[in-house]
């Protein structure tokens, strides 16, 4: 016979202000019916306005944890790849989000929280201990966590360098790394443009990859960094 | 029916029909704005020190919302007296469930949120038959609804938990809004919440006067039998003035049920306390929730009144009856 065991919320504990911040958070019942409500709508609009169509399904592992890491050029881009989550892991599954960004004023955490359901990332104060954080997250719970390893926006449509963040996460790990190529987002709506155009979108999802031998120190991390970024650059539709 | 609807919600017209509702809300203002003063006038004659004052400053600080919230719901109307509780009822299901982990389990936790919704309808439609229901129901679709994963491991704790959060948290309070289908709710209510609140008050104090015995040491270390008993005599003699005014010419009028009623608020109120000590205990956590600031959580605040609601509430229904005169099922009838 087991023992019951209890295990509060990740954020338990911690004051409202303190909870958005934190990378430990875990949605309840609300915040689950408006993300999911806010995905089953957007992919509703990828599949109609931008006629998405994605390719190698099968590649997604059947059960979390997983990451799953894209090139970043548009606004559209975290929506594209939730799309192509079944329902089933949509709700275990995190965004990643820049902190000064997307947790910057009320209205923006408040909509980062309620749809995105994303995790905060905060680009220049103590990466490392949010990182170790998320890390530790993901080796405990089932989660699925949606990154963009190039940490802004393309602005020529080009994948840029990956930083060497996702190898911190991964590196001595079995945690499978599902690279995603987009296609269209840029095309739709590049950084600056307002309103996204009509454009058809395209996701090739690959293999999923592990970095169990990789050693969890600066040089595993840029050699999972770079690997992944020639696997996205070598993808095709 | 959304005309019974608003006529049920707001009813500000009969708030102050009872001379008691009047006394309270004034004295209980009173006490809210004067008791700043004597704390500043404690520290100033250096009765107490700047750690102390600050702790009593962010209590006085949650009460500052805390009794308005009480407060003016049931002097608006037995409908959004219904309604607040059942935002407590919600809250306090809510810090359990996080606390638990119990709300990982998607589908068993909106289970139990419909049915306190539920259980709020029946209430606001004053529908008894619906009300002692869906106890049972619940119990029922709890048990079904955690049979979905088809995953037998973990079974009888999910379950568990689904079930008595739902009794504790739901059908509990449930029964304080239930009160609110009687003509002269808001006096009742009132003398409850006020005697369980003060309750902890005279027992507190008793208990730092006399108090040396301990009562339940593992559960709750700051707990004397000295308090309690203080708390015991102290309530019920509050409990018996104030319902004496209140039951004035009803069959509860008598010094033998108004002694009984005070010893069941005592009693239930220190009892509901050590139920969520344990639980917290039990857990590994100290406060349940952070919603209040030097008071932890909602349910670190309401624990007394979750016991004591069930009970006055059958022991009135049973010699006097609840909103006899009132129609019933105005929704759904």
């Amino acid at each position: 016979m087991e023992e019951w065991r209890y295990k509060s919320a990740g954020d338990f504990g911690l004051p409202m202000h303190r909870r958005l911040q934190s990378v430990r958070r875990e949605s309840g019942l609300i915040s689950s019916l408006t993300s999911q409500a806010w995905w089953l709508g957007t992919s509703a609009y990828l599949r109609t306005y931008h006629r998405l169509a994605v390719r190698g399904r099968d590649h997604l592992p059947a059960k979390p944890p997983f990451i799953m890491i894209a090139n970043h050029s548009s606004h559209l881009d975290i929506l594209q790849l939730a799309a192509t989550l079944p329902m089933g892991l949509r709700d275990c599954a995190y965004p990643i989000a820049a902190g000064d960004t997307f947790f910057e004023t009320r209205s923006r955490r408040l909509f980062s929280w309620m749809m995105l359901g994303a995790l905060p990332m905060w680009r220049k104060k103590s990466v490392r201990h949010a990182i170790e954080d998320l890390r530790i997250r993901l080796l405990e719970e089932p989660v699925v966590y949606l990154l963009f390893p190039e940490g802004t926006r393309t602005r020529t449509g080009k994948i840029g360098r990956f930083k060497p963040g996702l190898g911190m996460l991964v590196a001595g790990t079995d945690i499978p790394v599902v690279p995603c190529r987009l296609w269209g987002g840029f095309e739709s709506m590049p950084p600056g443009a307002k309103i996204p155009r009509p454009r058809k979108m395209k996701v090739t999802i690959g293999p999923p990859r592990c970095y169990e031998s990789i050693a969890n120190d600066r040089a595993g991390w840029n050699a999972i960094a770079s690997e992944l970024e020639h696997v996205l650059i070598g993808m095709e539709t | 029916m959304i005309e019974t609807f608003w006529l049920k919600l707001f009813s500000p017209a009969t708030a102050f029909n009872h001379p008691v509702t009047l006394w309270l809300t004034v004295t209980t203002g009173a006490v809210l704005l004067l008791t700043p003063l004597v704390v500043e006038m404690l520290r100033w004659a250096g009765r107490i020190d700047a750690g102390l004052r600050k702790e009593l400053h962010r209590r006085l600080f949650s009460w500052l919302f805390l009794v308005p919230a009480i407060v003016i719901p049931v002097l608006l109307g037995p409908g959004c007296t219904i309604l607040a509780i059942a935002i407590l009822s919600l809250l306090c299901y809510r810090e359990f469930a996080r606390a638990t982990g119990f709300f990982r389990n998607r589908a068993l936790s909106a289970t139990v949120v419909a049915a306190m919704l539920a259980l709020t309808l029946a209430e606001y439609d004053h529908w008894y038959n619906f009300f002692v229901a869906l106890p049972s129901l619940a119990i029922a679709s709890i048990a079904i609804m955690a049979l979905v994963r088809d995953e037998p491991l973990g079974y009888l704790q999910r379950t568990a938990l689904g079930v008595l959060s739902f009794l504790l948290f739901g059908v509990c309070f449930g029964h304080l809004a239930y009160m609110a289908n009687d003509r002269d709710y808001r006096p009742i209510m009132f003398i409850i919440i006020f005697c369980v609140e003060m309750n902890d008050v005279f027992a507190y104090i008793t208990g730092k006067s006399f108090g040396s015995r301990k009562l339940a040491p593992n559960t709750s270390p700051g707990k004397t039998l000295g308090g309690a008993l203080g708390g015991l005599v102290l309530t019920t003699i509050l409990f018996a003035l104030l319902g004496h005014w209140v039951f004035q010419g009803g069959p509860l009028d008598s010094w033998i049920h108004l002694i009984a009623m005070g010893i069941i608020i005592s009693l239930g109120g220190m009892f509901g306390d050590l139920v969520v000590s344990s639980i917290k205990r039990d857990l590994g956590i100290k406060d349940i929730g952070t919603l209040l600031p030097g008071h932890g959580g909602l349910l670190d605040r309401f624990d007394s009144l979750m016991l004591v609601s069930p009970a006055i509430f059958h022991y009135v229904g049973y010699f006097q009856g609840w909103g006899l005169d009132q129609p019933v099922r105005i929704l759904t009838g």
